[in-house]
This record gives structure tokens, sequence and C-alpha cells, in this order.
């Protein structure tokens, strides 16, 4: 176990470096510069800003700069944001897209796993049917209709909850609303479809069979089996989340890396893509390693060796 | 079991009431203004200025978001007009020009302060220029300041020439004594390169000040040998000069900016340039602190570090969420600063904007924030809602060296075939345009285009009537198409139909964005119906785009718009101004540069603009582009909100902004707002402020006569 671990650990670091290589040639092949506006600057410009930036160099040399940097997990400045060090743009962003995601994460798993147990044990219900309903509406309603939809009703009809920015709990609702929707449908459908499963499996009738509590029988031997399928996809799903939706954050004007991720581009601004992308790449190894080592405790017929 | 049918109830009942609001939105205009409408109590404003703002390094930004934010933090010599964007007196009070119009001498007032306490000195605006211009801030804005003697060469990194001792002057420039000018054309002869070094030691005493912006100008070539070289090898007279040269680098010290005393800033020109003192409005040319800045270098602008000089100072930089800044007590205009805050929100969504703005948590929004489709529901709030012409123009440029659009016949067809009241009808917010220089901006401009225009119009046997249909004047765009060679068979209404044009050359290529999709495939019907032409169409991402569109890789036409950076013609017109202009045509010609050059060497402003509009005219007759609109401000800002206009260019100025509790006074009908009624508050404000200097004129005035009068 732990050697598979650390195996795994040892792997993120090269996939890691490649990603960014990848990147980089990327943003090297797209046309047009951060310093780039509707103005072509005079050449005498150009040149004083290539300089100031290191651009005159030879390719090779701007990516050993870079890599030498990632390497000693400094990425640097921003070209566009003056003064700013990619790390400590990473480090001010990435608290509120953990917060939202992390949020809308337990919303969604609270609601969408409560629907999937009570659908999968009540089957043929009006819960059952009227929960995988609002699930496939949830699943079709894109979040970019659904947020708009809660800022007309809320913020501008009732005026209840402020139509966007980051401030207290208040805030927060409809965006971790809007997050959590299309996962908690999914979820629900997951769960439900896990448990049914396993409900009609052998161990479940043999637990029975040996007089076992019902609710024993549910939570410690049908639940483990029935979520492994919640559990494949959550584990993605979190890091995703984690990581800033661009979506939510645009439409309620939230700090979130997401927001800065996509600017960047559009800017760009090589230093903090190179970062984002970075530590994007880790953080979505890492949960997938998590998810991975679940499945050992969750299955015992899984074993790592 | 219950429940179980509330939830689902429950679900129905949301669905039913999203979809009731949706239709129900957009029919209940009846109250006067949109969404809540109380004004702040604490004398804070809150505003969207757009995107999160880069840095706030005076001279280093470019972008329009923090411009409108550093206008409150920094002062510069001239501060915006609120409403006109004319300059007004700010750190300095009054101005005055030489009479060959390239000195300028400013008079500074004496209680300047930074925001640390720190007076503001003559001193600290020549440091502020320098450093504007020198090459190691590599700003993007640079050649704002190339006016200004040799600020170019040291921006460019360049240097002096310097042969047997002697510096190389401009041939023909002021004072240039004939026998330096020998020196020039003799320079690479054996025998002056053989005894140079004792000319060196002995050099004429007139060369002691070297090259200084008040001796005759110098000869500036590149600074590095490499590019020198590269550049002698095409250029013979080049190469003869640089031969056995020595070479001087251009400094900071060599700039055309001096401080006589600590309040009087001098700035020497390198030739003539009316639009000068309004060019110092940006912020570009604001003061900074040296001190700060050598202090910390680029963390100078952290909120822990940074020193402003203007009306208000930083309080606050949560990036990407708020901005807020808060008046600063030390300002030399501090009692008559309204406002106690105002919070900046960055954000780029229009629609989240509007949002913000209907729920009452922002106080005013920037320009073109109105979301094309809302616009016509937006249009009734009359008193809120501001569409006045900006300094802003959308155009076409064409591809002018590459087929199909390489004869000016098929440009002005192209150009003549666009109908541009359709245009302005369709767009809403956006005015027919005709000339380059956008229209409704520069009053005094346009009266001697008017009739320059005529004038010119007669010369070359155009009747008024044909100019006037330059709007749209499909019968002519066909007349055109058959005078540059292509089968033309005619069809309803004046139009035709050209059945041989290689329409598959022709593209209109654009960057990716809803209203320029809209107006590019507006224009395409225009082409397919009026001359039978149907074009392909292209669009791209914003920065690929833009190298596509600066290096005329294009074939046919290009969308293109210019936001002008100071209240003069010239901003526009510049654009095709030398052989490596920014006009993304392929378009050039001396006889305009000339014209230019002319003009701004013109000291009385009636004739240079007579000059100006010459020069309009000769190069929308060659019709390298297709003007298309003036845009419009489109903005909205709560009817409590005064002293805020709808000006050219969305500056504005904040310490005339104020918050009216009283309803009685607040804004209404703000389409009159510019014209229509004044507010006595902000007119006697800026009148105390421009006081000075029209007082200073009036003196000078009267001391020039009387002079005349003596003799």
């Amino acid at each position: 176990m732990l050697k598979f671990i650390l195996k795994r650990l040892l792997i993120i670091v090269p996939m890691a470096l490649l990603v960014v290589t990848v990147t980089w040639v990327l943003i090297r092949v797209a046309p047009g510069n951060f310093y780039s506006t509707e103005r072509s600057l005079p050449p005498a410009i150009e040149e004083n800003i290539k300089k100031k930036y290191g651009l005159d160099q030879p390719w090779y040399i701007q990516y050993g700069t870079m890599m030498g940097n990632i390497l000693r997990l400094d990425f640097g400045d921003s070209l566009k944001y003056q003064g700013q060090s990619v790390n400590e743009i990473i480090a001010r962003h990435f608290p509120y897209s953990a917060i939202l995601g992390l949020l809308a994460y337990l919303l969604a798993l609270g609601i969408g796993l409560f629907a999937g147990i009570v659908a999968a044990l009540k089957q043929n219900s009006a819960f059952d049917y009227g929960s995988m309903a609002a699930a496939m509406l949830g699943l079709s309603v894109p979040n970019f209709v659904l947020g708009p939809l809660l800022v007309l009703l809320f913020s501008l009809y009732l005026y209840w909850l402020p139509p966007a920015r980051w401030g207290g709990p208040l805030y927060l609702i409809m965006p971790v609303v809007t997050l959590a929707a299309i996962y908690a449908a999914y979820i629900a459908r997951l769960t439900r479809a896990g448990m049914l499963e396993v409900m009609r499996s052998d161990y479940i009738r043999t637990a029975r069979a040996k007089g076992l509590k019902e609710s024993k029988v549910l939570l410690k031997h049908a639940l483990r089996g029935g979520i492994i399928p919640v559990v494949s996809f959550t584990g993605p799903a979190l890091a995703s989340l984690l990581a800033g939706t661009v979506v939510v954050e645009k439409v309620f004007a939230i700090p979130g890396l997401g927001n800065i991720f996509i600017q960047s581009v559009l800017n760009r601004d090589e230093p903090l893509i190179l970062g984002i992308v970075a530590f994007l790449s880790i953080l979505i190894m890492v949960a997938n390693l998590i998810v991975d080592i679940s499945y050992g405790f969750l299955d015992p017929r899984i074993r790592y060796e | 079991m219950k429940r179980n049918y509330t939830v689902e109830a429950r679900a129905g009942v949301l669905i039913v009431l999203l979809t009731f609001l949706i239709t129900s939105c957009s029919t209940q205009a009846t109250t006067q203004y949109w969404g809540q409408i109380d004004p702040p109590q604490d004398n804070k404003m809150r505003y969207i200025t757009g995107s999160e703002p880069e840095s706030l390094d005076p001279s280093y930004v470019t972008g329009q978001p923090e411009a409108r934010i550093l206008i409150g933090l920094y002062d510069r010599l001239v501060e915006y007009h609120p409403k006109t964007m004319s300059p007004i007196p700010a750190l300095a009070t009054h101005w005055e020009a030489n009479e060959k119009g390239d000195v300028y001498t400013f008079h500074l007032r004496e209680n300047g302060k930074f925001s640390n306490g720190d007076p503001i000195k003559a001193q600290d605006f020549v440091w502020s220029f320098q450093r504007a211009l020198s090459p190691e801030l590599a700003s993007r804005y640079g050649f704002l300041g190339y006016d200004i003697k040799y600020a170019e060469a040291y921006n460019a990194g360049k240097a002096f020439v310097k042969k047997d001792g002697k510096f190389v002057r401009v041939k023909g420039a002021e004072g240039t004594e004939p026998d330096q000018e020998n020196a020039t054309e003799e320079g690479d002869n054996e025998e002056q390169t053989a005894d140079s070094e004792t000319t060196a030691q002995a050099a004429p005493s007139n060369e002691e000040e070297g090259c200084t912006f008040t001796a005759p100008e110098c000869v500036t070539v590149a600074g590095d040998e490499e590019s020198r070289n590269e550049a002698a090898a095409e250029d013979e007279e080049l190469k003869a000069l640089i031969e056995g040269a020595e070479f001087v680098p251009v400094e900071a010290k060599h700039l055309g900016v001096e401080a006589p005393d600590d309040f009087t800033v001098r700035v020497t020109l390198k030739q003539s340039a009316p639009y000068f003192v309004g060019l110092l409005t940006h912020q570009f040319f604001a003061v900074v602190h040296r001190p700060t800045i050598e202090e910390h270098g680029k963390d100078w602008i952290k909120p822990e570090n940074i020193v402003t000089s203007g009306s208000y100072k930083l309080k606050e930089w949560k990036p990407y969420d708020s901005m807020t800044i808060e008046k600063d007590p030390n300002n030399w205009d501090a009692a008559n600063v309204k406002l106690d805050e105002i919070t900046f929100y960055p954000m780029d969504e229009q629609p989240t904007m509007m949002n913000i703005y209907k729920a009452g948590r922002v106080d005013a929004l920037y320009n073109h924030t109105v979301p094309a489709a809302w616009n016509e529901y937006i249009r009734q709030f009359k008193d809120e809602y501001l569409l006045h012409p900006e300094m802003s123009i959308e155009y076409y440029t064409f591809s002018v060296k590459k087929p199909p659009v390489d004869k000016v016949e098929v440009r002005r067809a192209f150009s003549l075939a666009i109908d541009r009241e359709a245009l302005e009808k369709f767009r809403k917010t956006v005015k027919k345009l005709g000339n380059f220089t956008p229209e409704g901006i520069f009053p005094d401009y346009e009266k001697v285009r008017t009739r320059v225009f005529q004038e010119l119009l007669k010369k070359e046997g155009i009747s008024e009537e044909t100019w006037g249909k330059r709007y749209f004047d499909p019968q002519r765009a066909c007349d055109l198409m058959k005078e540059a060679g292509y089968t033309v068979q005619p069809t309803d209404g004046g139009k035709c139909k050209v059945t041989d044009f290689p329409a598959d050359q022709m593209t209109i290529s654009y960057n990716t964005a809803e209203s320029n999709k809209a107006v590019a495939e507006f224009v395409q019907a225009q082409w397919r119906q009026n001359l039978g032409i149907t074009v392909q169409l292209k669009n791209m991402e914003w920065k690929t785009y833009l190298d596509y569109r600066s290096k005329v890789e294009y074939t046919g036409a290009a969308r293109a718009g210019w936001v002008g950076d100071y209240m003069d013609p010239f901003t526009f017109l510049s654009q095709f101004y030398t052989q490596q202009n920014d006009s993304s045509t392929g378009w050039w010609k001396e006889e305009f540069d000339a014209l230019l050059e002319k003009a701004n060497n013109t000291a009385d402003p009636e004739k240079r603009f007579e000059l100006l509009a010459e020069a309009e005219f000769m190069m929308l007759q060659e019709q390298p582009i297709a003007p298309l609109a003036t845009q419009g401000t489109s903005w909205m800002k709560k009817p409590y909100v005064k002293g805020m206009y709808p000006n050219p260019g969305t500056m504005h100025p904040w310490k005339f902004v104020y918050i009216e509790e009283d309803r009685n006074k607040w804004d209404a009908n703000v389409d009159g707002i510019m014209t229509d009624y004044t507010d006595p508050a902000v007119e006697a404000q800026v009148e105390a402020l421009t006081k000075t200097q029209t007082d200073f004129e009036a003196s000078r005035k009267q001391n020039e006569e009387s002079a005349k009068a003596g003799e």
C-alpha cells in the first residue's frame, strides 16, 4: 500500500512537468503576446519590453529558465499584473474557489446521497420518480442558465440576495446552489443505480439471512459497495470544483482561480498560465490518488500490490 | 408520501415562477428608475470600471479601466475638464508656449503635496517624465511622450554620433554652423580621421554644451552596434556617417524637460505640437514619488508602500474584488474634493454589472456596459441611460496592397455599398460616420473641416450631392465596380450584381465578439444586396487577430476600432502617419505626412485644422478604410450621482463628482446633460480652477498690447 502511494506520488512530478511543457509550447505557438493591444507598438518600445522580460533570448534559454524556476517552485512574476508573483496570485485566489467548491461539493454530496439512497430503497415510489425527474432537470439545465435565473428571482425581483460579488454567507448561497445542482443530480443518479445493484447482490442477501439489523445491512454493507461509482465520480469532481469553475465565477463576479485562469489565457500571461496549469494538474492527480486509495477501504475486493 | 409530493410541487412552482419572471421582466418598465434607487448615506460612491487593473503605476498602464482609477490617484500638470476633457489647471496654475510653439513653460502651485506630505516640486515632474520614458520601464505608452525633444531617442536607446570630437547635428537644424555641416558630409575623409584626436582635445567651446535640448538638434542612431550596422548595410548615407564615429548614448538628462526653479517646469519639444497641453492630462504624465520608487522598486505600487499625488489615495486593494480610494487630506485641492471614498469593482461580464446596478449596489457603470439586447429596454430610463458621442470610431480597414481591394475604385465601391443609416438603426448605440475623425467630438475642427472639404470638392470636381451620399450610394458603387473593370449587371433600385468579382479572395475578418459578428453579418448582407458579392467572414480570438491584422495578412477587409488618446483630431489622423503606421492597411503617402507635419508646425489653430482637414480628405479619397460609425458612450448612472458626465473618453475627474441626497436636484433626462442644463456647483468649481490660467492669458495679452502701444 505504502509502496503504491509512493510510486504514484513520484509519477506526479514528471507528469506535471510534461503538462507544463506542453502548455508552454501551446502558448508559444499561439499568435499574439501579453503586450499586444489595438495599437501596434513602435518597434523600439517592443524591443524594450522584450528586453525587460527576457523575451529576446533564444527559446531554449527561455525554456530552461522557466523549467529551472518551476523546479524551485517559483513561477516568477505575472506579466500582466505588475509586481505580483504567480505564487502570490494563486495563494490569494485559490481559497475563494476552494471555499465555493467545497461548500458546493458538500451540498451536492448531501442532497445527492440522500436522494439517491432513499430513491433506491423506495424504488418506483413517488419520491423516486420525483427526485429522479428533478435530477434530470438538474443535469440538463446548464449553470450559466441556472445562475442568472436565480439572480433574476432572488436579487432583482425579490431583492433578497446580493446579485454578485464576494461577501458574507448571503453572497455564497446562489453560487453554491448553482454549482452544486449538476453534481447533486449526478450523484443522486449514481447512488441510486449503485445502491440498486448492490441491494440485489448475494452478500446483502447473506447479511439479511444472517439476521442483521436492516440499518446495519444498509450502512455497513450496502452503502460501502453502493457508493463506489459515486467515489470515482466525486474524486475528480472535487478537484475540478476546488480548481474554480469559470462560468459560476464569471456570472457571480467571484475572484476565484477559474476566473483568473481564463483571464490569464486571454492576457497571454505566460507565467501565470503555467503556474495555474501546474497547480491544477497536481491538484487533480492528488485527488485521483485519494480516490484510488479510498477504493481499497470501501471495497474489500480491491487490493493494492 | 405526502412530503414527497411537496418536493415535486415546490420544484414545479419554482419553475413556473422563473418562467413568469423571464417573460414579465420585458414588460415591467413602468417606473421612472431602474431598480433600487437609494443614494448611499455615507458619501461613498461605488463604481464599476472594467477589468482588474494591471498596475497602479500611471506611466506604465495602458487600459481605460486603470486610467479612470488613476485620475483619482495621481495629479498631473493639468486635469480633464469634466465635460469637454480639455485641459484645466491642476498642479500647474498656468502655462505658456513660446512663439514657435515648441517650448512650454508650466508654473506650479506651491502647495502641491504627495499623499505622504512631501511637497511636489518641478524636479518631481522632471524625474517622473524621465522615468516614464526610460527604456527600463518599457512603457507601452512611451510614444505619447515622443513629442518631447530626444524622448524617442532616449526611449529607443539611441546614441548621438560624435565625429572628430564634435557632435553631428541634423542638417538645417537651427543655429547649425555651416562648417559643422561640412564635417558631417566629409566625415569619412582619411585626413579628418587622422587629426580627430587633436580636434577632440581642443573641442570648440560651443561643443561643450553637447547635445542638450537647447542646442541645435543632434543626429541620433541606433544604440547597439548590431542593429546600427544592419541599418547601415542598406543605407549608404548612414554608413558614411557612422564610420569611425564615437557614440554617446542618449540619457535621461538629454530629455527636453527641465526645472529652472522649484516651481517651474519647462518642456522643449522636437517640433511644435499644439495638442501638447491636452496630452498632459493623460496619466502617463502623472507625477510620481521618487524616493518610494527608488526604495521599493517594482513593489512600490503595493498598498503598504504606495505614495500617490492625486485628490484620492489608496485605502484598500483586494485584487479581482474591489479597490477603495479615499480622499487625501494632503492634496492641494482637498477642500473641493466631494466624495469621501470611491470603491471600484473590477468586472467584465455585462449582465453581472447590470444586475449589480439594478440591485442598487453600485452607483454608476463605465461605457459600453449595456448589452446590445437590452438596449431597447434600458433606453426608457431617460434619467439614467447616457448615450452620447464618444471619441471612438469603428471602421473596416482594407488590405490595400493585395487584390481585389488594391484598386481604389473597388475600395470606394465597397465603402459606398454599406447603408450606414441602416447600420445606425441596427446598432442603436452608434452614429453613422463618413469621415475618419469622429463626428460630434471636435466641434471647432468640424467647422473648419466642412469648409475645407467644400473647397476641395470644388477643386476635385465632385458635386456636394455625391459627397453627401457617401454614407450610402449603391448606384455609384456599381459604376465604380464597372470602372474597375468588372462585369456589372444592373438589378432593381440602382443596385447591381458584379458577376466576375473574385469573392473568394475577399473576406471580412474580425475578432470574436457578439457585436463585431453582428456588424460583419450586416455588412456582408449589404454587399450581397447592393453588389451581388458574397464575401466570407472570418473571426479570431483577440490577440491572434491583432497579430494577424497588424501584419496585414488579411485580404479584403478587417474590423478596426480606434479610441483617441487626447482631445485633438491628430490622435486619429496620426494613425496613418509615417511608413510604419498603425493603420493595418499598408497605405502610406508622403504628401499626407507632409500635411500633418506642416499642420503641427502651424501655431494658428484654425490654419492648423485646415491642414489636418486637407490631410483627412486626401486619406478618405484613397479609401484605405471604410468608416462605419462613431461610437456612443452607452452607460448608466443613478440620478443622484452628479458632476459625472458622458464626456468623449469616459474619463471622470473624481473631484467634481458628488452624491445628491435631495431628490429635487437629481439629474433628469440626461440626454441633455451636456447641453440643456448645467450644474452650478460643478461650473463654479471648474471656473475657480480655470481662473489662474484665464487671468494669466488675459494679463499676457494686455502686456503685449501695451508693449505694442508703447512702440
